[in-house]
């Protein structure tokens, strides 16, 4: 049963539909102008009101400040005469309004009042974030999660390795958070600055310090002060430049380029790299000394398709979010979940957001079903493909012939090293791939 | 039309619409009685108005096309 104040000056009219709303099995008060509307309101709590856009003492909409003032706001359907006002009140008081255009049906008023249960279902299943921010109850996740509680409550620096679009960025917003601390979170990204003004990115610059330098700036180290930087494809920064940032790290003090102070820093510094560990250590792009100052405590981020249970908490999280943006109410089916949790997102949580938006904006904006493309495809999604999941139903010499290819393409083509990295002997692999009848008869 | 003229219309339109919307909720009130949800004696006063706000709307929508009507004329 829901407390409804129905807000109309035409009184046969609020007669009739306190009859058929109380039959409805609400109980309902009812209010000829905004001023005994605010009356009631000062008395009563209600679930619901239903209010008539025009009324003697002024617009219904002047009610709405009122109204998000109490300490339960109750649901507002607006009653308009006109169904063109619709689209005006849309703009003033947001998409989450219901309508009823007069002449009102008994079917209309049944089904804005239900609306209210039904509007309860989804806040029944609120999607948790952690730390106000991550989405995922997957084992994975939840080991993650253990990692950002015990590393924010430490002063370590942080370094998160993971794929493209796993949300490194949110997570050192998260550890951040997670951390209290009082100063405030500065992200940069290292590979979006040139060599010469990365220094001044990072350490900021004194006047004159450079042709441009028309003015003093502070680095983000100095913003940072007392809070979380987080530094972005730190892999990508020239490697010249990485002793300036290890004299930083080590001495904790910053001298701004031009400058001769030394400036003490105190923040906690959060990295990260799309690179693996492997990578870093083989490809020289980050200087060891470097890498274990930042790397005190490394996080990995799982790759979405190694957390595919999660996929539809995250897609029903985007959609309500493009919902409340938009004012549209698409819903997932469940087998358009099953569909979304089959693909890999080689782009992981970034690439699934995209492709939830996109469906979204092609789907008829007047139904809440969502259009999803026949197929899901990414020109990032190659990659993938080399490194297919093994499932049964496939021979070994299938997936040994796999194994080969790949191996021979990691290491260019060269076949004595392929052969050692798969453990046989380099006649074996001529010989297979004589079988595979990839070699000329000479080779 | 001027916009004048339409927002003179607006509020023939407006007050036309009153009581349509007096007899759509009187109708959905006849429909309870017959069903037995409301007393049938509830059933033959709505009829009545429904009759009455049927008559109030052919009023309006008469002053209107006078009213309006007069305009043109001028």
């Amino acid at each position: 049963m829901l407390t409804v104040l129905l807000v109309d000056d035409d009184a046969e009219f609020t007669e009739v539909a306190c009859t058929i709303i109380e039959f409805l099995g609400h109980e309902v008060l009812t209010a000829g102008t905004l001023e005994e509307a605010r009356d009631w309101l000062k008395k009563e709590t209600f679930d619901h009101v239903l209010l008539d856009f025009m009324l003697p003492d002024g617009s219904g909409a002047h009610l709405f400040n009122e109204l998000d003032a109490l300490p339960k706001r109750p649901r507002v359907t607006l009653i308009t005469g006109h169904p063109s006002v619709k689209s005006v009140i849309k703009g003033l008081c947001g998409p989450t309004v219901d309508y009823l255009v007069k002449p009102i049906q008994r079917e209309e008023i049944e089904a804005v009042l239900s609306q209210k249960k039904k509007g309860n279902e989804p806040v029944e299943e609120k999607i948790e974030k952690h730390f106000d921010l991550l989405i995922g109850e997957s084992p994975v996740m939840k080991d993650l999660y253990k990692l950002i509680a015990r590393v924010s409550k430490t002063s370590a620096n942080v370094m998160l390795l993971g794929e493209s679009g796993v949300g490194k960025e949110v997570v050192a917003a998260a550890i951040h958070r997670a951390s209290e601390s009082e100063g405030p979170y500065i992200a940069t990204n290292c590979g979006a600055f040139s060599k010469e003004l990365i220094g001044s990115e990072l350490f900021g610059h004194e006047k004159g310090a450079f042709t441009g330098a028309v003015g003093r700036k502070e680095g983000v180290f100095e913003q940072a002060e007392g809070g979380t930087l987080f530094l972005d494809e730190i892999t990508e920064m020239p490697i010249d430049m990485q002793p300036n940032l290890l004299r930083v790290l080590e001495n904790k003090v910053v001298l701004r380029v031009g400058g001769t102070k030394s400036i003490p820093v105190n923040c906690r510094v959060v990295s990260a790299t799309n690179r693996t560990m492997e990578e870093i250590a083989q490809s020289k792009v980050l200087r060891e000394d470097i890498y274990f100052r930042l790397a005190v405590f490394p996080i990995t981020i799982p790759p979405l398709r190694d957390r595919k249970e999660d996929i539809p908490l995250l897609a029903k999280t985007f959609i309500s979010e493009f919902n409340k943006d938009n004012g549209s109410s698409y819903r997932w089916e469940d087998g358009q979940l099953e569909t979304l949790k089959a693909y890999d997102w080689p782009g992981n949580v970034r690439e699934l957001r995209h492709f939830v938006h996109r469906a979204a904006i092609m789907s008829d904006p007047e139904k809440s079903e969502i259009e999803l493309p026949k197929t899901i495809e990414s020109p990032f999604a190659q990659k993938q493909s080399t490194t297919p999941a093994l499932q049964a139903g496939r021979t070994i010499e299938d997936v040994e012939k796999e194994l080969i290819y790949a191996t021979l393409e990691k290491v260019n083509g060269n076949k004595t090293t392929a052969a050692e990295m798969l453990g046989i002997s380099t006649k074996t692999l001529y010989n297979r791939l004589h079988a595979y009848g990839d070699l000329s008869k000479d080779e | 039309m001027t916009s004048d003229e339409f927002s003179k219309l607006s509020v023939f339109v407006h007050d036309a619409r009153k009581p349509l919307n007096r007899i759509s909720m009187q109708a959905e009130l006849v429909k309870m009685a017959l069903n037995g949800d409301v007393p049938p004696e509830k059933a033959v006063a709505a009829l009545d108005k429904i009759i009455s706000s049927a008559k109030d709307c052919s009023h309006t929508l008469t002053e209107m096309t006078s009213e309006l009507g007069d305009n043109i004329a001028d």
